[in-house]
C-alpha cells in the first residue's frame, strides 16, 4: 500500500485542506442543507441529493482545486520528492489526503442529516450507511479526476477547467435536445459514460439495492484518472528535469 | 578499495534554450567531487551555475552531458536519498502547517515512526533556534525563520551528504554562528558538505576546499589548508631589529608589522621563540587564513 499512497503526505494534505476556510464554509452549508432535509423516509440520500448535491459538488471542487499545484509551485514538492518516496506514492498521498478531508465533511453532513431524521421520528435504516459510502465513492471519483487534471494544469485551473467542461457539456446537451431532439438519446447515452455517475440509485428508499452498477463504475473513475495522472506527472517531471 | 566520493560530477553540462533560439550554458563541463569528512564551497557570481550544479548532483535536473553520482550510484535511488540532506536557497513550505508538522512529515518520509519523527522534529527545531516558533503556522514565519526551518529539514536524517544553497541568507549573526558549529560537527562525524554561499568569511572559517565558478565553468580549485596561514606579528622595536638583524626581516616587514607565511598553527611557538631570542619585543600575534576575498577578486573578477 505504501507504494501507492504515502500516508504521511496524505495526513499533511488532510491537515492543509482542513485549515483553509473555503472547505469549512462550503461544508457548513452542505451540512445545513442535509439537516434541513433529513426526514424519516429519506434513508440518508437527502444529504447528497437536492441542494445537498450542489454543495457536495462545490465541496469536491474546493478540496480538489490546486491539490497538486499547491505543492509543486511552492517548491515543497521538490523537497518531499528528494526523500525516499516515489512520485506515484506522493500523488497517491495527495489524492488520499483530499479524500480523507472529503470523508470528514461527508460524515459530519451525514450525521447532521441522520440526527435530524431521528428527531423527526426515523428509526435505524442500514441504507443510511450505504448512502454515505456511495457518496464517498462518487466524491472520490470526482476528486481523482481533479487531481489528474492537476497533474498538468497550474494553480486552481484544474477545478476551473473541469467546471467549464461540465458546463459546456450541459450546454451542448441542451442545444442538441432543442435543435436535434432525435440525437438527444445518443448524447444522454454518452453522458452516462462521461465522468462518475450518480450511484445513489442503490440506496433509493423506494427500491433499495436495485442497481450497484453506477457505484462500481465510479470505482473505475477513481483508479483510471489516478493511473493516468501519475503517468502525466512522471512525464512532465522528467521533461522538466531534461528541459 | 577506496570509498567512492559522496558526491561526484563528471563533465556535466546543462544548457537552456533561449527564446531567441540561442542557448545558454548554465553549467559547462563541470567536474567536481566531495569526499566524506570534507566541506567544500562553491563560490562565484550570481548566475555562475552554483545552484544548477547542486540540482544536477541531486538529480533535480538532468544533465545534457556528463554524469552525476552520489555515493558512487544514481542520485535518484531511494536508498541514496535516505542519506542526503538538501537546503535550497529559498525554501517554501505549506503555510497552513506548523514548522513541527513539516519536520515530522519529513521525518516520517525518511522512515521514522511518527513518535520518533516528532521527537527528532522537536530536537532539530530546537537546534536551529525554532523551539517556540515551530509550533506556529509557517504563514507567520519571517524569511530567516523559514531559512532555519530549511536547514533543520536538511539535517533531519543525520545525512551523510549535505547540500546547502545559501544557508546563511536571511540568518542573524547567532544563526550564522550556529550554522557554522553544525557544519563543523557534521564534518567531525564524517559527513560530506557542499556549500553554496556568498559569505566569504564563513567559507574561510569552515571549508576545506573552495571551487571558483563562473559562467558554469570551474575556474580554479583552492585548497584552504594547502595555502597555510599567515602570521602577522606586531613589534614594538621593528626598526631597531631591522637595523640589527636585517637578514631576519629582509622580507615581510611592513612598518612595525612582520608578515610571514607559516605551514600551520604548530609553527607559531618556535617562530615566537626565535624572534624573542633575536631581541624582538612582540606586542601582538595574529593568524590570518587565506585571503579569500582577494582570491575571489583575482580568480573570478580578474582583478589583481
Amino acid at each position: 500500500m505504501s507504494a501507492l499512497i504515502c500516508w504521511p503526505v496524505a495526513r499533511a494534505t488532510f491537515r492543509t485542506r482542513l485549515r483553509s476556510p473555503g472547505p469549512w464554509l462550503v461544508g457548513f452549508l452542505f451540512t445545513v442543507a442535509g439537516a434541513v432535509r433529513g426526514s424519516r423516509h429519506g434513508a440518508g440520500i437527502e444529504t447528497f441529493s437536492g441542494p445537498g448535491t450542489i454543495w457536495f459538488i462545490v465541496l469536491t471542487f474546493a478540496l480538489g482545486a490546486a491539490i497538486l499545484s499547491d505543492e509543486i509551485e511552492s517548491g515543497h514538492a521538490q523537497l518531499v520528492l528528494l526523500r525516499p518516496i516515489t512520485r506515484a506514492a506522493w500523488y497517491g498521498g495527495r489524492l488520499a489526503g483530499g479524500c480523507l478531508a472529503m470523508g470528514l465533511f461527508c460524515v459530519i453532513a451525514w450525521l447532521a442529516t441522520f440526527s435530524a431524521a431521528v428527531a423527526r421520528g426515523d428509526g435505524f435504516d442500514p441504507m443510511r450507511f450505504a448512502s454515505l459510502v456511495l457518496a464517498l465513492v462518487w466524491g472520490c471519483a470526482w476528486l481523482s479526476v481533479l487531481t489528474c487534471l492537476g497533474a498538468f494544469l497550474p494553480r486552481w485551473t484544474n477545478a476551473g477547467a473541469l467546471g467549464l467542461i461540465i458546463l459546456a457539456w450541459i450546454l451542448l446537451f441542451g442545444i442538441v435536445a432543442t435543435l436535434r431532439p432525435a440525437w438527444a438519446g445518443v448524447v444522454e447515452t454518452v453522458t452516462r459514460f462521461l465522468g462518475p455517475q450518480d450511484p445513489m440509485i442503490f440506496a433509493e428508499p423506494t427500491k433499495p439495492g436495485r442497481d450497484l452498477g453506477p457505484a462500481l463504475y465510479d470505482l473505475v473513475w477513481i483508479f483510471v484518472p489516478w493511473v493516468v495522472g501519475v503517468a502525466i506527472l512522471n512525464r512532465r517531471e522528467l521533461a522538466r528535469r531534461r528541459a | 578499495m577506496d570509498d567512492p566520493p559522496a558526491l561526484e560530477l563528471r563533465s556535466v553540462s546543462k544548457r537552456y534554450r533561449l527564446r531567441d533560439g540561442g542557448e545558454f550554458a548554465a553549467v559547462d563541463s563541470l567536474s567536481l567531487e566531495v569526499r566524506r569528512g570534507e566541506i567544500v564551497a562553491l563560490l562565484g557570481p550570481n548566475g555562475a551555475g552554483k545552484t544548477t550544479a547542486m540540482q544536477l548532483a541531486l538529480g533535480l535536473l538532468h544533465a545534457d552531458a556528463g554524469e552525476a553520482r552520489l555515493f558512487g550510484g544514481d542520485p535518484e535511488l531511494l536508498a541514496t536519498r535516505r542519506r542526503i540532506g538538501y537546503g535550497p536557497d529559498a525554501p517554501l513550505f505549506p503555510k497552513e502547517l506548523t514548522g513541527l508538522e513539516v519536520l515530522t512529515l519529513h521525518g516520517e518520509l525518511l522512515g521514522f515512526h511518527h513518535g520518533d519523527a516528532k521527537d527528532r522534529a522537536i530536537r532539530f527545531a530546537t537546534e536551529v533556534g525554532l523551539a517556540e516558533p515551530s509550533r506556529r503556522r509557517i504563514a507567520t514565519y519571517s524569511r530567516g525563520q523559514q531559512q532555519r526551518l530549511g536547514v533543520a529539514l536538511a539535517l533531519l536524517g543525520d545525512p551523510d551528504l549535505l547540500l546547502l544553497d545559501e544557508p546563511t541568507a536571511g540568518l542573524d549573526p547567532a544563526g550564522v554562528a550556529a550554522m557554522r558549529e553544525m557544519l563543523v560537527n557534521l564534518r567531525a562525524r564524517g559527513a560530506a558538505v557542499l556549500l553554496n554561499s556568498h559569505l566569504l568569511s564563513e567559507v574561510e572559517r569552515v571549508c576545506d576546499r573552495v571551487l571558483f565558478l563562473k559562467g558554469g565553468r570551474l575556474l580554479r580549485t583552492h585548497e584552504m589548508r594547502a595555502t597555510g596561514l599567515r602570521a602577522e606579528i606586531r613589534l614594538a622595536n621593528a626598526s631597531e631589529l631591522l637595523a640589527r638583524v636585517p637578514q631576519m626581516f629582509a622580507s615581510g616587514l611592513d612598518g612595525n608589522r612582520l608578515r610571514l607565511e607559516i605551514p600551520g598553527e604548530d609553527a607559531v611557538p618556535p617562530l615566537v621563540r626565535k624572534l624573542v631570542e633575536a631581541g624582538a619585543e612582540i606586542v601582538e600575534v595574529r593568524l590570518i587564513g587565506a585571503d579569500l576575498e582577494q582570491l575571489y577578486l583575482e580568480i573570478v573578477e580578474g582583478r589583481t
